[in-house]
């Protein structure tokens, strides 16, 4: 019996590296909370729990069928629930497709606790939860599980697996593009349902579900708390306020309708503290440690631009996180009393110039990632097409003096670590900068290799490397793994470990650290770990040394007059 | 330095002062003064004493100027000690109210000095508080001399060493003073502190270094800029590698605490980018005539001299002119930043990469400064052989200037000032007595 098997049907099974007696996966079809269990958002006091009851056969995700139900839970000390904390009920029913959500209050900080859910005399899957540590407190070590792009199709989970397996994680940030809006595709490694591009809430709740039954992502949820995002893919690619790319009026309805129903589902499957009409922006605090702001970079956005050229890019009328929100996380940042200022952030704020050394058939490949592009191209989607906003971010950081702010970035499908120069035009001389960026790649959704249909870790070293020549603030970048980081964060440094898994289509792969990056408190800068925090030394950007110098000369080369 | 010897041991009297002159090494004279009255020499055996605290400040340092390759003794004795990577400096960001702060452990509002120059009301005019009296509360200094210890300050810059004047047991007086920056070298504030605790071995001495800040300040174009203050850094930090060493050598080691903390940060502006608030108060009817400007780079202090009843009307026109002003990032009533309400109507801080030049565009020519937020961030660690430092740990906690004084009160077993400390103990770099 394979590892898998295990965690799909095992009785004793281990999740965060602890022991669990009973089902930690929600396997069986007959079995009520079969979604599985996750908590979310936790505060020093609280945390969200969460599950979906299946009260009837008929009661499917989507469907509207099913009856009221009061489903408990237990909050308690140890995995056997001798010692419980907290216990209530919670009432479920179609309005809210059964999921449950409940807002445990009264626990005590930064403090494991199990949890599980109860309905008539059956009990869900345990999960493993964490209370965030007191308001000011010391805190010596927060490890935090990244990840984002988690399509369904384009392979199976098995970065949620190695990161359930670590057992050392006291969240997981998830950055977005957790499920995706597209129809089922012909040579998938494993369909959608429902079959079509959700559009409807039906589809949406259902697209849901079908993720919420993966047992990897299931074990991830029950190993740690999650604080979610989301990036554009949960509504539709390329969304904006007003609209999406990948929305078609009056086809698919208005924009209006279906971004309401995208964050109905939203709220309703996942373990955040968000309910429609709210904000899905946040702060969550860690002690002295941490604050982590959580954005929203999808609900108040401006129209992108049509391409890079467009004088928009500057207006400073064009937002990307909207006037309200852009002063919550400037204020935020320059009245933190935490010593680092995460921030979750679903698209790449450092600013990125794809150079005109690309030739076209690499420009296409990054186009595969980021969208059109022409001439000297930016991505428009990312903060690069809403200057004004990031100058403001930016800017607020210089003006204050403020260290220690670390973006914690997905939706690129590519693992990048960036400094954010103070001034990008006195950069290269001063290598001033005011901030780090971190960039997780994707859990599997396709990147430049993937793109370019050739073999990973080849062509793509020398695109890395001209990008790396065209933007010195860029230390590290990765264009073709797939797999999760994970993120260490102490008073004396933040750093970023990515891990690459050999094969995406496996449920079963293997991962390998490709890259460990520490940024050093007080200095805003990057500097390369030689080993990684699990003591390895990393085979970095999954590439020989000599295959890197290979491709920066040929990156150099490039660069001679033409 | 063995071969120092005292030439002139017999003392000077003048107005109740000792005069010590030690050769050196390097063939200088140092003089020391020391109070009539009080103990001058340590008066346990060297070998006796435990605990010996140095707070050394290096003027103006930034905390991402602390590397292996340009510092590398700061930054081999941050990483033995604990490190407070959020430490920052507090309003106003300048040199006298930052030293102030940390010899007393209250903010300007108790302490009495907010700024390094201010509008004196009752004078009628700008000055710089270097006069002992605008310190108004004891500090470190004196209340450690009253409890029979030897305390000492060796501070390069001449409005430091005036503003806290004989409050030491011993005192060396900056010399020689390079013009234009009235300061003392780095090598002979040096050379004063290795002869100041050769012949009087203080139990505390607190030092400052000028030389980073000064040409941190210069006026100096392009990249000759960075490589003079990188040459600076470089030198400060050997000054500060051969005390240690000296410390080690002499076997002082054991029984030191070593402080090493900055004042304030530095930022740098462009020749453009400079903020004169007096022509367009000048230009507002009901301010003309009736605004005094104190201009401490980085922040200026507004204060309405005209006829009481108009003063809040007169303030708000103020405030609303700066704020319309390009470069300005914001305005405060001083008590919002606990300085003391009658040092200025409005404090003014600039942005990053600005600076003020009052009363007129070329006052301040100067591209280097502090005094505003961006140059709040300041490197402060605690580091030394005496068994109650902790090693190799780094802390969240926000430190500032203001803990020098209740870090070091509580070492030596003082109790806190009258009114109690601002400042907090920064325990985390102490283990407890018991521990
Ligand atoms: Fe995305
Ligand atoms: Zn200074």
């Amino acid at each position: 019996m394979n590892r898998r098997q295990a965690l799909r049907t095992g009785s004793l099974v281990a999740v965060g590296g602890v022991t669990l007696a009973g089902p930690a996966i929600a396997g069986g079809a007959e079995q009520p909370f079969r979604h599985g269990v996750a908590s979310g958002d936790p505060l020093p006091d609280s945390v969200l729990l969460w599950t979906r009851l299946t009260p009837s056969a008929d009661a499917t995700p989507g469907s509207g069928r099913g009856g009221e139900s009061g489903v408990g839970w237990e909050v308690a000390h140890d995995a056997d629930f001798r010692r419980v904390a907290a216990r209530g009920r919670v009432r479920t029913g179609p309005e809210r497709d059964h999921t449950v959500k409940a807002d445990v209050t009264g626990l005590d900080p930064d403090t494991w606790y199990y949890y599980r859910f109860s309905w008539r005399g059956s009990t869900s899957p345990v999960g493993r939860t964490r209370t965030a540590p007191a308001v000011g407190s010391d805190v010596a070590r927060l490890r935090l599980g990244v990840v984002s792009c988690s399509n369904w199709q384009a392979g199976h989970f098995a970065a949620y697996r190695h990161l359930a397996e670590r057992g050392d994680l006291d969240l997981v940030i998830h950055l977005g593009d957790y499920l995706y809006e597209y129809g089922a595709e012909s040579d998938a490694v494993r369909p959608h349902d429902p079959p079509v591009e959700m559009t409807t809430l039906e589809h949406y709740r259902r697209r849901h579900a079908q993720y919420k039954t993966d047992p990897a992502l299931q074990a991830l949820h029950a190993a740690a708390p999650f604080a979610v995002t989301w990036d554009d893919h949960e509504s539709a690619n390329d969304a904006w306020a007003g609209g999406a790319e990948n929305h078609t009026e009056p086809d698919e309805g208005t924009w209006v309708e279906r971004r309401a129903k995208s964050q109905q589902a939203y709220a309703e499957w996942m373990p955040v503290r968000y309910e429609p009409g709210g904000k899905l922006y946040r702060r969550l605090t860690f002690g002295s440690l941490v604050e982590l702001s959580m954005l929203d970079l999808r609900s108040y956005r401006s129209e992108q631009v049509a391409h890079p050229f467009d004088g928009g890019v500057h207006d400073d009328e064009r937002t990307i996180t909207g006037t309200e929100q852009l002063d919550w996380l400037t204020s935020g940042l320059t009245t933190a009393t935490s010593q680092w200022k995460l921030v979750g952030n679903s698209v790449m704020i450092s600013p990125v110039q794809f150079p005109s050394t690309l030739n076209t058939r690499e420009l296409e490949a990054i186009t595969g990632i980021i969208g059109p592009i022409e001439g000297v191209p930016y991505n428009v989607d990312q903060w690069d097409g809403y200057t004004s906003d990031r100058a403001a971010v930016l800017r607020a950081l210089r003006d204050h003096g403020v260290s220690g702010t670390v973006f914690l970035t997905g939706d690129i499908h590519s693992g990048w670590a960036t400094e954010l120069p103070a001034d990008p035009l006195t950069y290269p001389l001063s290598g001033d900068s005011v901030a780090t960026e971190l960039v997780c790649t994707s859990v599997t959704s396709d990147n430049i290799d993937d793109y370019l249909n050739v073999p990973p870790r080849t062509l793509s070293l020398v695109v890395e490397a001209v990008i790396k020549v065209a933007n010195p603030h860029v230390k590290y970048l990765d264009f073709d793994s797939h797999g999760f980081s994970v993120l260490e964060v102490t008073p004396a440094h933040v750093r970023m470990d990515w891990f690459r898994l050999a094969d995406r289509t496996d449920p079963d792969s293997a991962a390998e650290v490709t890259a460990s990056y520490r940024v050093p408190a007080g200095t805003d800068k990057l500097e390369r770990a030689p080993r990684s925090m699990d003591g390895v030394t990393p085979r970095h950007e999954a590439a020989t040394d000599d295959e890197r110098a290979a491709a920066r000369r040929q990156a150099l080369a490039r660069q001679e007059p033409r | 330095m063995t071969d120092e010897t005292i030439t002139s041991g017999a003392a000077d009297d003048v107005s109740r002062r000792r005069f010590l002159r030690v050769a050196t090494t390097a063939g200088a004279a140092v003089v020391l003064s020391t109070a009539a009255g009080l103990p001058a020499v340590s008066a346990s055996p060297a070998g006796a004493k435990t605990l010996r605290v140095y707070v050394l400040v290096v003027d103006g340092l930034r905390p991402d100027e602390i590397d292996p390759h340009a510092t590398p003794h700061l930054y081999a004795l941050r990483a033995e000690g604990t490190n407070f990577p959020q430490a920052r400096s507090l309003p106003v960001m300048e040199t006298l109210p930052n030293h102030v702060m940390m010899m007393t452990g209250v903010r300007p509002d108790r302490s009495g000095v907010p700024a390094n120059d201010v509008y004196d009301r009752d004078e009628g005019a700008v000055r710089t508080l270097d006069r002992p009296s605008d310190i108004r509360v004891p500090t470190l200094l004196e209340r450690l001399a009253g409890t029979g210890r030897v305390s000492g300050s060796v501070l390069s810059k001449e409005y430091l060493d005036t503003i806290f004047g004989e409050r030491a047991s011993v005192r060396w007086e900056p010399e020689p003073l390079i013009p234009i920056t009235d300061h003392a070298p780095d090598l002979a504030t040096k050379l004063a502190l290795s002869a100041m605790v050769d012949e009087t071995d203080p139990d505390l001495v607190f030092v400052n270094f000028g030389d980073v800040d000064r040409v941190g300040h210069a006026d100096l174009t392009g990249t000759s800029l960075g490589l003079l203050r990188a040459a600076a850094l470089g030198a400060t930090d050997a000054h500060v590698g051969r005390f240690v060493s000296e410390l080690r050598d002499r076997g002082l080691w054991e029984s030191s605490v070593v402080m090493v903390i900055a004042d304030h940060a530095m930022d740098w502006s462009h020749g453009h980018k400079l903020i004169s608030l007096q022509a367009p108060l000048e230009a507002d009817d009901s301010l003309a005539g009736k605004v005094a400007i104190a201009q401490n780079g980085g922040a200026d202090l507004l204060t309405f001299t005209g006829p009481e009843p108009e003063r809040s009307v007169a303030v708000e026109r103020m405030r609303g002119i700066a704020l319309s002003t390009s470069g300005v990032l914001s305005v405060h009533r001083p008590e919002e930043l606990r300085l003391a309400p009658d040092c200025a109507d409005l404090v003014v801080y600039c942005k990053a990469g600005w600076r003020f030049s009052d009363p007129t565009p070329i006052s301040n020519p100067i591209p280097g400064n502090h005094g505003h937020p961006a140059t709040a961030p300041i490197p402060f660690f605690v580091a030394g052989g005496h068994p109650r430092v902790r090693k190799g740990v780094t802390s969240s906690a926000a430190a500032t200037t203001v803990d020098v004084a209740p870090t070091v009160g509580e070492l030596f077993g003082l109790p806190p000032i009258v009114g109690g400390y601002d400042g907090e103990i920064r325990a985390e770099a102490l283990f407890s007595r018991e521990e």
